[in-house]
């Protein structure tokens, strides 16, 4: 039982809801126009009609159109071939809602609906009021009429026209005109007080000529031409571009599509509005509200709107126009016109910018750790210069007692002087002279030991390469004596101007030297060192320091420049390694090779500087 | 007892301290700035000297012109004075005969004590050199009998005893003896075997004649 229950109301889940409705029928509305609706005016109400309609695609809605071209075509046995038509056409098509477009069609179709469509509801638009008033169309017939005044068209075009004094009336004739035909009527009040030139009805001819000679203090108020005198028929935006074409004046005009075809503007008539309307009438009842329900009103698609380049053209300031006055077709301004292209390079330059401040930012980046590296390449030169030192000791003892020893022996040959009963004062002045000297040049030999052992910030200077070869050899003398090792320095017979730090590279010579002395600590003779210096082309000097030792282990994978290798046993092996820093600090290149005789060879390049 | 002290070291101002020093107590100097300049003109020797050599000088080394003099039969003293005293130098220079080795500063009076030693040893080592040659002279002036004589007189042996060596009679030994003594200008046996041991003939026992 509960079982049955379960199926049963499982069925009654997954059955479709509406499996028992009705068949479905797409919705549908007949759109019936006066004029033909490849004119701008009336293809604009059917195109905003269908968007409405079709901004709401569920439930579907279908939507047939037809022109009756009233304005081209008329007479008993056209509506009778129509009514034909329409019977036969529509037969079998189920219309929900009929929507009238144009006082004359909805005449037609309120004659007709009995016979055609009895009971469907009927939307109408653009339908004059007075033509509304003479139909009196029954309650279940609802939509926008259309009062378009000529107070309204003088109202603009006192606005265009300072001290208007005329206005010249320019249409088809009255008869014709579907919306306008009340201006007729309405002269006498609306244009008190102005004279009036009446271009109504005349041949296009006519008409382009007349509206070339009218005088000041005068705008042109255009209602509509369909057909001239003549009988040949013009759009009536043609027809207003052939008569803007020829006119002296300003034209007034009553609809938005007329603004393009020369038109200054006014209080225009915006088919789209009137379309757009229509179409959200014709859903209502559609969706089942009453259109007896639906009272008929006056349309609001009635909006004062101007052409900004007919502005320019008679000199018409914004300021002059109507309040709320919309304008059109306003030149673009330049961020109008060239928005995106501003954008674009605004956006070029900002990346540019981006860009730029980035990659100073690297190069400041960069340029700090190369400061950074040099300070540091300053204090590793430094623990490798006291390391030196120690190894230079025997030369700063004798470079120091020298001085100290002659100081001692000429003080204590002045005390003897001036011992004696009768002291030489030209001796003891001598004597005086040369102690002075020598003390002199014992500060001399501690500033330099001094400036050697300071820890001192990287500093590239002109020096001649020669110059500190020859001192730093001058240094090593008393090392190498003391290791019974003789140093040669065969000097470049040409000075060899550097940007070298003087102090630093000095240490990697020394360096050099003291471990190609050491290297030959073994041998029981022929020990020498020899320093040279060459030119390299034009471009860079050559420093090369050669021993007759036992050379550079032969191991390929060995790199003597590494930090850490020795061959000594109380070395760190890092004397080298930093002596290699220092060169590179200096853009030049150490390396090492084995002489073919025997011994190893350091050599470095260096830049030489321009000049 | 004045004499030359030859200074050689290449710097010039301490060359002049010196020299005036030295001048001050008496003696005469000669400087070199290098040991080419004194190898160029070597010292009269025959005249009371020493050198004063500074270990760091330019050509040769200070060990170097020791070791240059000494192969050239100088006799000159050496006082070595360095601004740096490695311990192999001084050794070095020690045992190869330097007569003392100072550093620099050096006070006057190790200064002078030193260069008085030396001037002492070179007067001693020059007289010592003028008798060794004047007894060379005298032994020269002895026919190879006589010679062979006085070699076996101051070797202790009796006139019998040498004749028979000889195979002369004791008599003809005596008459040899007698004109060894003559030639020779001594009174006594112990007189001859001073000049003896002076001339080097009593060591290693064998007859090598002194040379000039």
């Amino acid at each position: 039982m509960v079982l049955r229950g379960l199926i049963v109301g499982l069925f009654a889940l997954l059955a479709p809801a509406d499996l028992p409705a009705e068949e479905v029928r797409p919705r549908s509305i007949l759109l019936l126009h006066q004029s033909e609706l490849r004119g701008p005016f009336y293809y604009q109400i059917f195109d905003a009609f269908r968007a409405e309609v079709e901004a709401k695609p569920e439930p579907p809605t279908t939507i047939y159109a037809e022109s009756f071209d009233l304005s081209r075509f008329g007479g008993d046995s056209y509506d009778a071939s129509l009514r034909q038509f329409l019977r036969e056409k529509y037969r079998d098509k189920p219309i929900d809602v009929i929507v009238a477009v144009g006082s004359a069609t909805l005449e037609r179709v309120l004659d007709w609906r009995t016979e055609l469509w009895p009971g469907i509801p009927v939307v109408f638009t653009l339908v004059e009021r007075a033509d509304f008033e003479r139909l009196k169309p029954s309650p279940d017939v609802t939509g926008s009429i259309v009062q378009i005044r000529l107070a309204d068209a003088i109202t603009a075009a006192r606005a265009v026209v300072p001290g208007l004094n005329t206005i010249a009336l320019v249409g088809g004739s009255w008869d014709r005109q579907v919306v306008f035909q009340n201006w007729k009527d309405e002269i006498q009040t609306a244009a008190a007080g102005l004279s009036v030139i009446d271009i109504v009805g005349l041949t296009m001819d006519e008409t382009r000529n007349r509206v070339a000679a009218l005088p000041d203090h005068s705008a042109i108020v255009y209602s509509a031409i369909y057909k001239d005198s003549e009988g040949i028929f013009y759009p009536p935006v043609t027809a207003l571009s052939l008569i803007a074409a020829k006119a002296n004046r300003p034209i007034v005009v009553a609809s938005e599509t007329f603004l393009t075809a020369g038109g200054i503007g006014g209080y225009v008539l915006l088919p789209n509005v009137l379309g757009a309307d229509a179409a959200r009438l014709a859903l209502r009842v559609l969706n089942g509200e009453p259109s007896s329900r639906i009272p008929s009103k006056l349309t609001e698609a009635i909006r004062p709107i101007f052409n900004w380049k007919q502005m320019q053209r008679w000199g018409v300031q914004e300021s002059d126009l109507p309040q709320g006055s919309e304008v059109r077709f306003r030149d673009a301004t330049f961020w109008e016109a060239y928005l995106w292209q501003a954008l674009t390079i605004a956006a070029i330059i900002l990346i540019q910018t981006g860009l730029i401040s980035i990659l100073l930012h690297e190069r400041k980046k960069r340029n700090d750790a190369e400061l950074e590296a040099h300070q540091r390449l300053s204090e590793l030169a430094h623990v490798g210069r006291r390391a030196t030192a120690g190894e230079l000791s025997s030369s700063i003892a004798h470079e120091l007692n020298q001085p100290l020893g002659a100081i001692l022996t000429n003080a204590e040959t002045a005390e003897l002087i001036l011992k004696s009963p009768s002291p030489d004062l030209t001796e003891l002045k001598d004597i005086v002279a040369d102690i002075r000297r020598d003390d002199q040049r014992a500060s001399e030999v501690i500033h330099r030991m001094r400036s050697f052992l300071k820890r001192t910030p990287f500093e590239l200077k002109d020096v001649d390469l020669n110059d500190i070869m020859r001192e730093a050899f001058d240094f090593l003398a008393v090392r190498a004596t003391s290791s019974n090792v003789a140093l040669y320095f065969e000097a470049f017979p040409e000075a060899l101007p550097i940007k070298g730090d003087a102090v630093q590279l000095q240490q990697v010579i020394l360096n050099l030297v003291v471990n190609s002395i050491e290297a030959m600590s073994g041998m029981p003779y022929g020990r020498a060192v020899v320093g040279r210096t060459e030119l390299n082309g034009g471009s860079s000097a050559i420093v090369s320091i050669s021993d007759f030792g036992p050379g550079i282990p032969s191991k390929r994978s060995i790199d003597v420049f590494d930090p850490f290798f020795t061959t000594k046993e109380q070395g760190m092996g890092i004397g080298l390694s930093i002596a290699r820093t220092i060169i590179q600090a200096h853009k030049g290149q150490i390396w090492a090779e084995n002489q073919v005789e025997g011994g190893a060879v350091f050599r470095l390049s260096l830049p030489l500087a321009l000049h | 007892m004045p004499g030359t002290v030859h200074v050689v070291d290449d710097d010039a101002s301490f060359r002049a301290a010196v020299e005036r020093r030295l001048k001050k107590a008496g003696y005469s100097v000669a400087t070199y700035p290098s040991a080419r300049q004194l190898l160029d003109r070597l010292p009269d020797e025959s005249l009371p000297g020493c050198l004063l050599l500074d270990v760091r000088i330019p050509d040769l080394n200070g060990p170097e012109l020791q070791d240059r003099l000494s192969k050239l039969g100088s006799i000159l003293p050496i006082v070595f004075l360095t601004g740096y005293a490695d311990v192999p130098t001084a050794v070095q220079a020690i045992k190869a005969g330097a007569e003392d080795f100072l550093t620099k500063p050096v006070s006057s009076e190790k200064l002078l004590h030193a260069v008085e030693q030396a001037m002492a040893r070179h007067e001693a080592s020059r007289e010592l050199k003028q008798k060794t040659n004047e007894l060379g002279e005298l032994l020269a002036t002895l026919t190879p009998r006589e010679r062979q004589v006085f070699d076996r007189v101051v070797q202790g042996k009796i006139n019998k005893e040498i004749g028979r060596e000889l195979g002369a009679t004791e008599r003809t030994i005596k008459a040899h003896r007698h004109q060894v003594m003559e030639k020779m200008k001594v009174r006594s046996l112990a007189e001859l075997v001073s000049i003896a041991e002076r001339a080097g003939m009593l060591r290693g026992g064998e007859n090598k004649p002194i040379s000039g």
